[in-house]
């Protein structure tokens, strides 16, 4: 089925997009990047991290990237003192709400928070701290789920859901209590669903969940290899 | 999981659990629906684990699912609850006309900690059971009712302009009425 052809504007550049594509997608198509934390091409967006949002001319409210379909005629600014200032405060947010500390986390340096700290300059935190300290499932006998790492991206939700089918992950209670759950709160170790194929670890953007065996600063996640799985199997999301 | 959700059920439980899921018919959505009747059908008005696994096996909603819909909605609960249930607005009306007071002292009338104070200041939500399970003190953001602040609900009956005299007369009458 041939799909219409849309033209639209990204920071002033006429591209061509297709109908039912995402903003995010367009750009990325086009090599546009966008800033986003949650979103892992193949799986469904869901605009949980709010740093891909952009500016449509016409409206003074910002849109996610991920999940607002381009329309023909649309002019999108992706880059703007308004939209780092926003984007930033996103992810100080994020950090405030949990235990951060790259010292002693296995992804230091190959950490997606903190590359995009990094990449927005963040160097201090305006606000006050307000994380708990949470407990390390250490119960499976494969990888490890550290809440204190997690960004709530829902990453490891979905591609358990949408790609290995088994939905051991979900998301539990709502607002500063939200944590990622497995099963009915079951321990990792004792979720009956899980296949240990281990495709949320590497589709975590930080080191909530990680592999046993690596050190401060050795575990690289692939999440590529999660993308390109969606690609062979023709699923799209 | 299986055999377990079936085992740890009685018969009983497990006829009006498929009744209610069969009366839904499969409509999206009807996880809700079906969470809240298996709740009221509950003689301590909650949700035990073996429940929730035994409707994630009939509805075929992944476990996860259903833990996180019953954990995300308030109306749910995860623990026995008490015969009577007490529910005192923490509504920003009710608070002006001295709700934590009323809380405070309704949960020091009824023996129950004040600890979990510290850690949420007040401002989180409450939900406490006595250890005879006879009531459960709860809070909620708003009643809706806020020219009668402070509101307290005694057993879904709605108390307006309660204090502390008012609060200790209806726990006296249930008290009196159960003996």
């Amino acid at each position: 089925m041939p799909q219409k052809k849309l033209s639209v504007r990204i920071d002033g550049e006429l591209i061509s997009a297709v109908e039912g594509q995402t903003i995010l997608q367009a750009a990325r198509a086009n090599g546009k990047r966008i800033p986003t934390l949650c979103d892992l091409e193949g799986l469904t967006p869901v605009g949980a991290c709010r740093l891909c949002i952009v500016e449509i001319s016409g409206t003074d409210r910002l849109f996610p990237a991920c999940t607002t379909p381009v329309q023909d005629g649309m002019s999108v600014t992706t880059v703007s003192p308004k939209l780092t200032q926003y984007r930033r405060v996103s992810l100080e947010l994020l950090f405030v709400e949990r235990n951060h500390v790259c010292s002693a986390c296995v992804s230091n340096g190959h950490c997606e928070l903190q590359a995009m700290a990094t990449e927005m300059g963040i160097s201090t935190v305006r606000f006050a701290y307000n994380y708990p300290k949470l407990a390390v499932d250490l119960s499976h006998p494969r990888y490890v789920l550290d809440q204190n790492r997690c960004i709530l991206c829902t990453r490891c939700v979905r591609v358990c859901a949408e790609l290995e089918g088994a939905h051991v992950w979900e998301v539990t209670s709502r607002g500063i209590h939200s944590r990622i759950v497995g099963d009915l709160n079951q321990k990792w170790g004792d979720a009956k669903g899980c296949t240990s194929c281990g495709k949320c670890v590497q589709a975590c953007p930080t080191g909530a969940l990680a592999e046993k065996g690596w050190a401060v600063e050795e575990m690289v996640k692939k999440n590529d290899n999660i993308s390109s799985l969606v690609r062979r199997r023709g699923v799209q999301a | 999981m299986h055999e377990m959700a079936k085992e740890l059920l009685d018969a009983g439980e497990r006829a009006f659990i498929d009744q209610v899921i069969v009366s839904k018919d499969e409509r999206p959505g009807a996880l809700l629906g079906i969470l809240e009747a298996v709740q009221e059908h509950h003689p301590h008005k909650y949700l035990p684990m073996e429940t929730l696994e035994y409707i994630a096996l009939k509805t075929q909603t992944p476990l996860s699912r259903v833990y996180s819909v019953a954990t995300f909605y308030a109306l749910f609960n995860l623990q026995p609850q008490g015969d009577n249930t007490i529910c005192i607005c923490r509504g920003t009306a009710c608070h002006t006309r001295g709700s934590r007071n009323l809380l405070e002292s309704l949960r020091l009338e009824l023996g129950l900690t004040l600890e979990d104070e510290s850690d949420g200041g007040g401002a989180d939500k409450i939900l406490q059971t006595t250890p005879d399970q006879k009531f459960t003190v709860r809070t909620v953001a708003c009643f809706g009712q806020c020219a009668l602040a402070p509101v307290v609900e005694v057993n879904h009956h709605i108390c307006g302009h309660a204090n502390e005299r008012t609060l200790q007369r209806e726990i006296q009458t249930i008290e009196r009425g159960s003996e």
